[in-house]
């Protein structure tokens, strides 16, 4: 039985890399004594996959992944039991349980990875001083061409980034600029939020140059047709 | 008082070192607790962590409603940078509170190029270095741990030292500390060096010969004890053991559960301090054990358990141990692994239960190369017990073997050492004596050498350790008679020759160290960081000759630093031990009859082999 399940990684544990977070729900989920699968072969590992990776230096109240149980246990046990072996910064959100690996038209249901369709984020930019920001900032919003410098597999590629961003929202508090983005994720076309963030702090003045840009993504997006909504969402579709 | 925030943290490699907030880490209310203990190691997070005996004295200290016990770990030098940079002092990981604003500092003394750390760590508090020029406000400075066997190198640096084990010790130190708030510190202090196991340097006056050797070590006050006897837990199956232990979010070195299975050895090899300052032998039970098993992995989520003690094969009953916890664990998917392997047959048995599907590679100690050497140094193993462990090995389908060596042992000929590469090259050979088709593929035989350093309360604490040129001259002659399918790595660096000094280092010992520091020289026991010549103008500027301490044969009425400290072995049996060394004469294992070294004695109410199944092999 596979399980879609929303999940906070709290502002404390911001710094904890990818592969640390995978590990550290794979002993949470360990320790709640939940029925997880495990692979076969010489090295077993536990059945999880992470929707979207985020990076080093994010918070999220809104990651994603997928699990694999040998048996079905009731969705809300799941949140309860995970939640009461977990520190404030880990905790499960929604849980949808996918029961059938098709839906009734005999199409596969995606894997949480492959269904990611965009994500939003809240940017914090710290500067010296805003006068002027929100002017340069509304300008920005009407241009149609943001062109970075974005580093690919294959190497260094100058790319119109404004496509990918598909909603921007800002407001200016205490010389902090918040942003909140929706923008492209997953495999069919991704941007970084932190190229986003790169892009206004080179195109702004007065950046507090060793500040630290908090990141926060605030949810994953899946597709069913033009219609965009939650991953929680768009697979408690399928479970209809 | 400014605290980190994540403008720093961001800039600075795994910042997660630095954040704290891990599983089981313990929140209490720094007002509501009479102690404030910082719990500090002296090398980076990864290391610090995977440290038992902190995990113990954590789960020990915060048991106590009245402490809260905190941890503090040297920074990286890129995250030193930026805290001096922006006037940030050493904090803790849980309260982020400097540690200027602690009862007690404590560092555990793990190895001795670790030291400059301490006084870095002190440093970067705004603490003075030195215990005789802190203020009365300033926090006292305790060190304990293995190196604390020979704690005059830091005899002004730590106001109070902890010798043996720490469980009950530092319990009874708080409680007098509590008796004595509004107290002065020396007053403290002095009442403190009456506890059991306690050492306070600044009560004791040394007077040195006119060759630099000790005269005469007196305590200034006729209340002090001359002495100062180690502490032992006498009911090891019920001292305090976690039942949680922190789970760090970034991988540590020892990313596990450790469980203790027992403190001592009884194999006597005569290089090892260890087995002698943890005598006696003293075990846990198999149902305590896996009882404790349950909770740690219930309260963890690690994957894997691994028992811990010197010579973990000989723990009274641990087949019957391994076989509940494999069995027990198989369908959790909590794998159980050994530290090491005895050279014998039955390990080899033991080690198969364990790796039946993954086996990785099996590493032997035979220490050294012939067999008058390890009879030199009484390892108690023969060439046939190697090579049949090895050739059970291959036999059950490993391919990877590991085999450590040293280099410099007393006593030792370059015949002795050429012999390394022949036994090895033996090993080799019972690999090929299987038939093809029926061995593993990918054979893998690594060699690894390190120097031997002489070390306090052994035999060979009187010995001279092999002058560097000489370790050098071997190792080459070592790499020449290598068989070339072999791999070999040696270790050899000026390190191993400032560890000598240290281990056996006096009170001048101290002004060297400190000395160092202020040249600059920090994290020594990282290649990247250490600087030797930081240390040799250090040597130079205090008037000091590091071979009087690292190449000097001493004699058996020389008073040592470390004389003072009662272990339980009597310097007498070590001087025997000594002289058989000098013979090739073997001593057996205790367990074939007592070898009467003391501890039995000394510590009446410690007996050898309690807890233990039975004491015979």
């Amino acid at each position: 039985m596979r399980y879609s399940i929303k999940f906070k990684k709290g502002p404390d544990i911001k710094f904890v890399a990818h592969l640390d977070l995978m590990r550290a729900l794979q002993r949470t989920f360990k320790r709640a004594a939940l029925p997880v699968e495990y692979s076969n072969g010489f090295n077993p590992h536990m059945r999880l996959s992470i929707a979207q990776p985020l990076s080093v230096g994010m918070h999220s109240t809104g990651e994603y992944l997928d699990i694999e149980f040998g048996e079905e246990v009731d969705c809300e046990e799941i949140k309860e039991r995970f939640n009461k072996k977990s520190t404030d910064s880990l905790k499960l959100l929604k849980v949808v349980g996918i029961k059938e690996s098709c839906d009734k038209d005999g199409k596969k249901i995606p894997q949480s990875m492959s269904a990611v369709n965009s994500a939003s984020y809240e940017i914090r930019i710290k500067y010296e001083d805003t006068n002027g920001l929100e002017e340069k900032l509304l300008q920005l919003s009407k241009e149609d061409e943001w062109n970075i410098i974005k580093k690919t597999k294959s190497g260094e590629k100058d790319t119109n980034i404004r496509p990918m961003v598909r909603e921007f929202k800002f407001e200016i508090k205490n010389n902090v600029l918040i942003i909140n983005v929706a923008i492209s994720c997953g495999s069919r076309e991704n941007l970084s939020s932190e190229l986003v963030s790169e892009y206004i702090k080179t195109h702004t003045e007065n950046v507090d140059p060793i500040a630290f840009t908090e990141i926060i993504r605030k949810e994953i997006y899946g597709a069913r047709g033009t219609n965009i909504m939650p991953l929680w969402e768009y697979f408690e579709k399928y479970t209809d | 008082m400014k605290k980190i925030t994540d403008d720093i943290l961001y800039r600075v490699e795994k910042p997660a070192r630095y954040v704290g907030g891990e599983l089981n880490s313990c929140i209490k209310d720094k007002n509501e607790v009479d102690i404030r203990f910082a719990f500090c190691f002296p090398d980076v997070y990864e290391i610090g962590m995977s440290h038992l005996g902190m995990k113990i004295l954590y789960h020990v200290l915060n048991k106590r409603e009245d402490t809260y016990c905190e941890r503090a770990f040297a920074p990286w030098p890129d995250m030193e940078k930026l805290m001096r940079e922006n006037d940030i002092p050493l904090y803790t990981l849980e309260t982020k509170d400097p540690l200027s604003e602690f009862d007690f500092v404590a560092f555990t003394l793990q190895y001795e190029m670790s030291y400059t750390n301490i006084l870095n760590m002190l440093n970067m508090s705004g603490m003075e270095v030195r215990a005789s020029k802190r203020r009365e406000e300033d926090p006292i400075i305790l060190c304990g741990g293995p190196c604390a066997y020979n704690p005059e190198p830091l005899h002004d640096i730590a106001d109070i030292f902890s010798l043996g084990e720490g469980e009950e010790h530092l319990n009874d130190v708080l409680d007098l500390y509590k008796k004595f708030k509004g107290k002065s510190k020396s007053e403290f202090l002095r009442a403190a060096s009456k506890i059991e196991g306690t050492y306070v340097p600044s009560l004791y006056d040394v007077i040195y010969n006119e060759d630099g050797t000790i005269k005469e070590f007196n305590p200034k006050f006729l209340d002090v004890p001359k002495r100062v006897k180690k502490r032992i837990i006498t009911n090891f199956n019920e001292v305090d053991y976690p039942d949680k232990i922190i789970v760090p979010y970034n991988e540590i070195i020892h990313d596990r559960i450790m469980l203790e299975t027992f403190r001592g050895c009884t194999r006597g090899c005569r290089f090892c301090q260890a087995g002698m300052v943890y005598r006696p032998v003293r075990e846990k039970k198999t149902d305590k054990l896996v009882e404790l098993a349950d909770k740690l992995i219930e309260n963890t989520g690690y994957e894997n358990l691994s028992l811990t003690s010197l010579s973990i094969c000989d723990y009274s009953d641990i087949q019957n141990l391994v076989f509940s916890l494999v069995e027990k664990y198989k369908n959790q998917n909590v794998g159980v692994s050994l530290p090491s392997l005895r050279i014998d047959s039955f390990s080899v048995d033991l080690i198969k239960e364990i790796e039946k599907v993954r086996k990785t590679g099996l590493t032997f100690a035979p220490e050294a190369g012939s067999q008058r050497m390890r009879d030199v140094i009484n390892k108690g193993v023969t060439e046939k017990n190697l090579i049949d462990s090895v050739s059970d090995a291959f036999v059950a389908g490993w391919s990877t073997i590991k085999l450590y060596y040293m280099i410099g042992l007393p006593y030792e000929t370059i015949d002795d050492v050429r012999e390394i590469a022949s036994l090895s090259t033996k090993v080799l050979d019972e690999y090929y004596k299987i038939p093809k088709p029926e061995r593993k593929k990918g054979l893998k035989v690594t060699v690894s050498t390190s120097i031997f350093i002489p070390k306090p309360f052994t035999p060979f604490q009187w010995a001279p350790m092999d002058k560097m040129t000489s370790v050098r001259g071997k190792i080459s002659e070592l790499r020449k008679a290598m068989n070339g399918k072999i791999t070999y790595n040696w270790h050899e660096t000026p390190v191993s020759y400032l560890e000598a000094i240290f281990a056996r280092g006096d009170r001048k010992m101290c002004d060297v160290l400190v000395k160092a520091f202020e040249n600059g020289a920090k994290f020594d026991a990282w290649t990247e960081y250490f600087s030797n010549d930081a240390w040799m103008r250090a040597l130079k500027d205090c008037n000091v000759d590091g071979d009087f301490y690292a190449y000097r044969d001493r004699s058996y009425n020389e008073v040592f630093p470390w004389d003072f400290i009662e272990i339980g072995v009597n310097k007498e049996f070590l001087m025997g031990e000594n002289e058989k060394a000098k013979e090739a004469a073997i001593t057996p294992d205790c367990r074939l009859g007592c070898t009467n070294c003391g501890v039995n004695l000394k510590f009446k109410e410690g007996e050898c082999f309690e807890g233990a199944l039975f004491n015979k092999i």
